[in-house]
């Protein structure tokens, strides 16, 4: 080699360097860091472009992040990466239920689920079981990156379906070269994740059994002294002959079982995905396989995927390259948390009971049940249903998509996408005759299937003018449409369990039947045209006009215009070589999107065929009035303003994002209250407006950068205020939220965050020495006079009675900020991650209150009882205990209401990748070893009972819409151990 | 070369977006629902009349539907009249009845009012487009009588709970004159609903129907207890008191198989339903909807084959059950009225339940008895016009027409002869003793059936359970809260949110502002 030659050193992220020579024979060559690694490229709607030239609002996450956490749905992986986009997982059922917004409501009625684009096909919003949709059954680890587009002048090009935010998501792809297999492979299991609300136990359940048995004398004197309440003294229902056994002579408990322990199983979980990929300059291909089986932590409770994605692209001639990809996913669950008979049995379960079965008595061997115990509320234990109830969904969807790309001229380009989704899901429920009153077995299945296509044509022209004038623009067309079929047919009273669901003609009684179909379309024009002036001056202009079959013939259209700026402020002259600041981007953008996810058919008037009636003991259909037509129907809008910037420092060791925005919804599609003296009670119009606005921070740091160790850190903290401004009338609305067990528990008013809870103000109980003032209230105690330690409310309005005028907004499950705190560490072969998730300022309505704690004897309560009220112990919010027949008090309550704020140890993680000498020598290019904890602790207020990231079970999907942070007994969520392998070669 | 090419297919390509764009979606964004009908494709057909009426009497089973945790629509009817109490309290909407410091926004009194009105609605919907239909007259004139009764048995209930209230007889949308209602004079309702009555006395029903449809008798028996109440408060049309006599006596005469039942038993036994003595009621059937009483049974007693369940929020208030006289058989344990013991799991043993609950609604055959498991399946109707009531009617309204006679006396021994008591002759009672006598009879008679709190309305008076007299209502003490009746319980409010979305309705009732 010549002496004098010079050495370039160039590597992707690093700025170039060039050393001569100089006759060394050894050259130590120091890389710096590239400010210029801004210049990855970022997915925007319907094209790409470089981050720096970004206008908008977008978060990404690359394949890196993805695979910090194992995750069963994209939901679950995306969720605390991105400031702004909020992902709750609301149960720790497998792959199970998680919510998720970006930047906060924008509707009441409508869908606030964002838009999910996979490979530029967008999936239809869908309204499956579960509230699930097509999004969730998408293998994750098919998944490269995400793009999240976050304001107006990035949502605004999917114009109708932007309101929500769009969420891009591409899948894996070849590469030209050599080819690759790749090989990972999972195993996991659960234990019971932290804070775990407490029971009593035998011993403790006895003592509160029997004190509030006693107390009854208190509560009820009448009925005491009549009698009515000898029966249910404990030493009696303790020698009935099905329980006596569980007694010794002195009548204590002889077992004391932990139910948890029982409901539980820690089976091995396991996930293998296979990829084979690899092509040539021309072609490119890519197959993955995978095979997940996700075991849940209660019995019997799984989620079992076997997917299959296929992709190709050729560059068929220099001018086209076509492309394609199809996928095939089959997904089947069996779920526990569809009724609340598991989670809730599992806390009120008798403690004294031997455990799921009898072990002696007249009952030996059969379910212990709490229906056994006499006077008890007749339930069935936690085991016997996981053990007897099955709800299994099956969900198979094809996803397919076909595109070409076609070069006109060296600056103009046309590409044509045709997508097509399919889905298919099947619901089999059977409740055998073990766990029915009458040994009758019940049995249903439905299906439903949901098939949407897509075409959309886009031109895309680039033209460079000089070094100071470049642009960009867009202009396409779109048609979509959506069709879904469902059918269902349930039957009782089978002659023998064999069955199940498979025999639904085989039931003699309640046969049932339903049908229903829907279709509705969509067609768009969009365009968007960016400038950039001297690299530094960014311009974006979008449109799009999109039509919708669910509206009113005269206002099916409608026109989503954005406009945003950024100036490259670091690429002035006065910063361009300053030292501290290496990348400084302002930007603002306004624009409106729309929302168009209400039921199809809203405008129209139409009869009900579906009502019922009974003549000669048998059922008559019926046809009667259903819905007010509204010809005016149109689109719900959403204009968001947003002023950001994107900081770089010390090289870009620092970076920093930052967005405030400002979104208001006008126009909402409500169903709005009309004078129900028409029959009707409401009337589907465009009315109201919310508003929501918020910051949101993303910081990273390379703390460490050395060859051998380095160390990085992300954190991100969003904040959103959400106000209802205005609503069809002044009346509230009342009906959200809650799982229906108590009176209403949200209300959506003017002036306040959508769903707010709602109820009374406990101030704590009746001391001995307020009797007299007790005694002056309208008694709200099953009209016994209230006592002291009965619960004492706050009176608003000083008239001694306790109704609704004494209700008012009493928290909200809205944390005021939220976010992610990730430590990268590697050094040498080790890495090692630690990501916090936390959130501060959510309330949580804990409703398993009413039922654990406001009342006692019936079940078993939570341990919290045992700080009731006595003479002794007046200070405290809990009432006294007694028999609930002798009156007890039981309200949606301030007491209900505890602060959710938490810090959640989200995922820790240690890897090992094998060196590369040890790897060639295998023939591998790539072996890693992992093993992790996810949600390994908790930190929340002592107060809280369980984990704070809930919403109930039970409700339909208004219900779950508004009731996050609402407690009724949510399939537990776990702590999982996780070790991986990952093979490359 | 090449290049031609690519601008070739370029510009093909072009013209088939244009075209696309212009053509391609002439009708992609109709829609129509495949699942459901649009108002003008229907109503031409015998079977579509058929099917209309039936949505009404759909409807009319809003009496039943839930009212929240542990409760029921029929609680409004049955909470405040002090008989009857509560062992849970659970549901707050519930307690305020009980505790009479119920208002606008109490559940009940907005369900009453969208049931309501949603069973004038589709009444109209038939009265509306049936009669355009081409088909058999004499079934068409049937299914006319049909929603007129319903409407009427709707307004009445209307009238009777609010007072003035929105006069509607025709189909609404978004754009009728009407949409936004005031209140019509009480007077007007009150004739709508005689003269709906009246035209179904005449529109060739049968005279009774064990189908579970509307029947001529059943007309005449509302239309008697209509006359009853326009006699009492508030409109105090004492004429009215002979008419309702008449309606009654019509039905009294021409019985048919019109008649008591011999035992109470066979009043809840659900193969005996639309027959004999039950002239109209509710139609329930598991298949559909099973019986809606079930706030009856006792908290969490093994009384049925459910097991330990039941919510107890309707259970007997323990005076009243005392102010019957001794030897009643109506207090006969599982045989009139009452349970006070039953069979575990509605098949076992007999045990004690402690205290009084309700038996008149209690399906033997669906909840098991004696060595008897339950059917599991509660098909019993919920009664709305027994035979007793019209008996009970005619002895009250031909005694404030005319005097004691001994027809109206005969009525009322009828009833109690079922009992087992002993009636006074004609010639021992003065038309004020008639008078309370029979106001007692329907409170015992007739308790738990929705209809006491009525009587107590209309006749400004209450059963004082522990002297066995009657108080004026307003100052009566209830004792299942202790709370005393006002005035202002004369009527319920209208429902908040209904008020506030039609301003023309005001001004609300007294005493709930």
């Amino acid at each position: 080699m010549d002496s004098n030659a010079t050495l370039v050193f160039s590597y992707i992220g690093y700025k170039t360097l060039e050393i001569p020579i100089n006759g060394r024979s050894v050259v130590n060559a120091q890389l710096e860091e590239d400010a210029s690694e801004l210049e990855e490229v970022v997915l925007i709607g319907y094209g790409s472009q470089r981050k720096s030239d970004l206008t908008g609002a977008v978060g990404q996450v690359d394949a890196d992040q993805l695979q910090e956490r194992p995750a069963t749905s994209l939901n679950q992986a995306l969720s605390g990466k991105i400031a702004g986009v909020q992902v709750n997982t609301n149960s720790g059922r497998p792959g199970g239920k998680s919510n998720i917004r970006v930047r906060g409501f924008s509707s009441i009625n409508s869908s606030n689920n964002p838009l999910y684009v996979v490979d530029g096909v967008q999936l239809p919003q869908g309204n499956q079981d579960q509230f699930s949709s097509a999004i969730d059954y998408l293998n994750p680890n098919d998944v490269v990156s995400i793009e999240v587009l976050k304001d107006a002048s990035s949502t605004a090009i999917y114009g109708a379906r932007g309101a929500n935010g769009v969420i891009l998501v591409t899948t894996k792809r070849g590469r030209a070269g050599q080819g690759r297999v790749t090989y990972d492979a999972e195993y996991s299991v659960n234990q019971f994740g932290p804070n775990r609300a407490k029971v009593l136990n035998a011993e403790q359940y006895a003592m509160i059994e029997q004190l509030s048995w006693e107390n009854t004398q208190k509560f009820d004197p009448e009925g005491w002294a009549a009698g009515e309440y000898a029966q249910y003294e404990p030493r009696l229902k303790r020698a009935n002959p099905n329980v006596a056994y569980l007694f010794d002579s002195d009548g204590k408990a002889i077992y004391d079982t932990d139910w948890s322990k029982e409901v539980v199983q820690h089976k091995l979980s396991q996930n293998h995905q296979l990829g084979f990929s690899g092509g040539n300059e021309r072609t490119t291909y890519a197959i993955s396989l995978g095979i997940r089986d996700a075991q849940g932590l209660l019995k019997n409770t799984y989620l079992k995927r076997y997917s299959g994605r296929f992709s190709v692209d050729d560059q068929i001639k220099s001018w086209l390259k076509i492309g394609g990809s199809l996928s095939y996913n089959n997904q089947t669950e069996n779920l526990a948390d569809t009724n609340d008979q598991v989670p809730r049995r599992m806390v009120e379960d008798y403690p004294f009971y031997p455990g799921p079965r009898h072990t002696g008595g007249p009952l030996e061997g059969l379910y212990a049940n709490n229906r056994d115990y006499p006077f008890a509320e007749g339930t069935r234990n936690s085991v016997n249903w996981l053990e007897n109830n099955e709800y299994i969904l099956n969900t198979q969807t094809t996803t397919g998509s076909f595109y070409t790309n076609l070069n006109i001229t060296k600056e103009l380009e046309m590409r044509t996408v045709i997508g097509a989704n399919v889905l298919t899901q099947e619901n089999n429920e059977f409740r055998n005759s073990v766990l029915d009153n009458n040994a009758v077995a019940r049995a249903s299945s439905s299906n439903e299937k949901q098939t949407f296509w897509s075409i959309e044509n886009y031109l895309t022209y680039n033209k460079k003018i000089n070094d100071n004038h470049s642009f960009t623009g867009l202009l396409g067309l779109s048609w979509q449409q959506s069709n879904s079929f469902y059918v269902n047919a349930a039957s009782r009273n089978f002659p023998t369990d064999y069955f199940k669901y498979n025999n639904l003609g085989a039931g003699s009684d309640n046969l049932s039947v339903g049908s229903n179909a829907t279709q509705h379309a969509l067609n768009s024009y969009f365009g968007r045209l960016n400038y950039n002036l001297m690299g530094k001056y960014l311009f974006t202009v979008t449109g799009r006009a999109d039509g919708s079959s669910k509206f009113g013939e005269n206002n099916k259209f409608s026109f989503f215009p954005s406009a945003a700026i950024a100036w490259r402020v670091s690429d002035e002259d006065f910063l361009v070589d300053n030292e501290l600041i290496s990348n400084l981007k302002l930007r603002t953008s306004y624009g409106v999107t729309g929302n168009s996810e209400i039921p199809p058919y809203s405008s129209l008037s139409l009869l009900s065929s579906n009502y019922q009636t009974i003549w000669n003991d048998s059922r008559i259909g019926g046809t009667g009035l259903n819905r007010l037509e509204n010809p005016d129907l149109k689109w719900e809008k959403t204009a968001q303003y947003d002023i950001g910037f994107e900081l770089g420092l010390l090289n870009n060791r620092i970076s920093m994002e930052a967005d405030y925005y400002y979104r208001k919804t006008t126009d909402m599609l409500l169903d709005a209250p009309v004078p129900q003296s028409s029959g009707y009670a409401t009337i589907r119009r465009n009315v109201g407006s919310m508003q929501n606005q918020g910051v949101e921070l993303g910081l990273s740091t390379k703390n460490i950068v050395t060859a051998d160790l380095s160390w990085n850190t992300t954190f991100n903290i969003s904040m959103n205020r959400n106000k209802v401004l205005s609503l069809a009338t002044p009346s509230d609305i009342f009906g959200v939220g809650g799982p229906g067990i108590t009176n209403e528990t949200s209300i959506i008013r003017v002036g306040e965050p959508v769903g707010a809870f709602w109820g009374l103000t406990r101030l704590g109980t009746w001391g001995t020495d307020e009797a007299a003032e007790a005694a002056k209230f309208v008694s709200y105690r099953n009209g016994l006079t209230i006592l002291p330690g009965d619960i004492k409310y706050k009176d608003f309005n000083g008239d001694y009675i306790i109704n609704d005028e004494d209700r008012s907004i009493i928290g909200n499950g809205y944390p005021t900020a939220w976010g992610t705190l990730t430590n990268y560490v590697s050094y040498k072969n080790l890495d090692f991650t630690l990501e916090l998730q936390y959130s501060w300022g959510n309330d949580v309505m804990d409703m398993n209150l009413h039922s654990s704690e406001d009342r006692q004897a019936l079940a078993n309560s939570y341990t919290t009882v045992l700080d009731a009220w006595t003479p002794d112990n007046q200070d405290t919010m809990i009432a006294q205990v007694r028999d609930t027949r002798a009156g007890y008090v039981t309200n949606v309550d301030s007491h209900w209401v505890k602060d959710g704020s938490f810090v959640r140890g989200r995922n820790i993680m240690l890897g090992y990748t094998f060196g590369q000498n040890l790897i060639e020598r295998m023939h591998l290019n790539k072996l890693r070893l992992y093993a992790s904890a996810q949600n390994f602790f908790l930190l929340v207020d002592d107060e809280l009972l369980g984990d704070p990231e809930v919403t109930p079970i039970r409700g339909g999907e208004g219900n779950n819409v508004f009731s996050q942070g609402m407690k009724w007994h949510e399939y537990p969520k776990s702590t999982t151990f996780v070790l991986g392998l990952q093979v490359g070669l | 070369m090449k290049i031609d090419i690519t601008k070739y297919i370029g510009k093909f390509y072009l013209c088939a977006l244009l075209l696309a764009s212009t053509v391609g979606c002439s009708d992609f964004l109709d829609e129509s629902d495949p699942s459901n009908l649009t108002p003008d494709s229907f109503y031409t057909t015998a079977k579509q009349a058929e099917s209309a009426i039936a949505a009404v009497y759909a409807d009319a089973r809003f009496v039943g539907n839930g009212a929240g945790i542990f409760s029921s629509n029929w609680q409004l009817l049955e909470a405040p009249t002090g008989t009857s109490t509560t062992q849970t309290a659970q549901n707050s909407d519930l307690n305020n009845l009980y505790s009479l410091s119920y208002d606008a926004n109490t559940l009940h009194v907005r369900n009453w009012w969208r049931g309501v009105y949603k069973v004038i609605a589709n009444a109209n919907l038939v009265l509306e487009n049936v009669p355009d239909i081409d088909m058999d007259e004499g079934q068409k004139n049937q299914i006319l009588g049909e929603a007129r009764f319903l409407r009427a048995w709707a307004y009445f209930y209307a009238v009777r709970l609010w007072g003035d209230v929105p006069l509607i007889t025709l189909p609404q949308s978004a754009t009728s004159e009407d949409f936004f209602p005031s209140r019509s004079p009480l007077k007007a309702v009150y004739d709508q609903i005689v003269a709906d009555l009246t035209a179904a006395e005449g529109a060739g029903l049968s005279w009774t129907d064990e189908s579970g449809r509307v029947s001529q008798s059943a007309v005449k028996s509302l239309l008697a207890k209509v006359y009853l109440t326009m006699a009492g408060n508030p409109l105090n049309e004492t004429a009215r008191y002979a008419d309702a006599a008449t309606k009654a006596k019509e039905v009294i005469d021409n019985a048919g198989p019109i008649d008591l039942f011999d035992t109470y038993r066979e009043i809840h036994d659900e193969s005996l339903g639309n027959t004999v003595e039950h002239i109209f009621s509710l139609q329930y059937n598991d298949e559909v909807a099973g019986n809606p009483m079930g706030n009856m049974f006792p908290n969490f007693q093994p009384v049925t084959y459910r097991g330990p369940s039941g919510t107890g929020s309707t259970v007997p208030e323990i005076e009243f059950y005392n102010s019957f006289e001794a030897g009643d058989q109506r207090t006969v344990d599982r045989e009139g009225w009452f349970y006070t013991s039953y069979y575990t799991n509605g098949d076992g043993e007999l045990f004690d339940l402690g205290a009084p609950y309700i038996f008149k609604h209690f399906n033997v055959t669906a909840n098991g008895t004696q060595g008897v498991p339950g059917t599991a399946k509660d098909n019993l109707n919920m009664p709305i016009i027994r035979f007793a009531e019209v008996l009970l009617i005619y002895a009250e309204a031909s005694n404030e027409a005319s005097g004691p006679t001994q027809d109206a006396v005969d009525a009322l021994t009828r009833i109690r002869d079922r009992a087992q008591l002993t009636t006074p002759t004609l010639g021992e009672f003065t038309q004020e003793s008639l008078r309370e006598a029979v106001w007692k009879e329907r409170w015992h008679e007739l308790c738990y059936e929705q209809i006491t709190w009525f009587d107590m309305v209309r006749l400004r008076k209450v059963l004082n359970s522990e002297t066995g007299g009657f108080d004026d209502f307003v100052g009566h003490i209830n004792l299942s809260s202790d709370q005393a009746l006002q005035e202002k319980h004369l009527l319920f409010p209208l429902p908040e949110q209904e008020m506030i979305n039609n301003p023309s309705l005001t001004p609300q009732n007294p005493g709930y502002n």
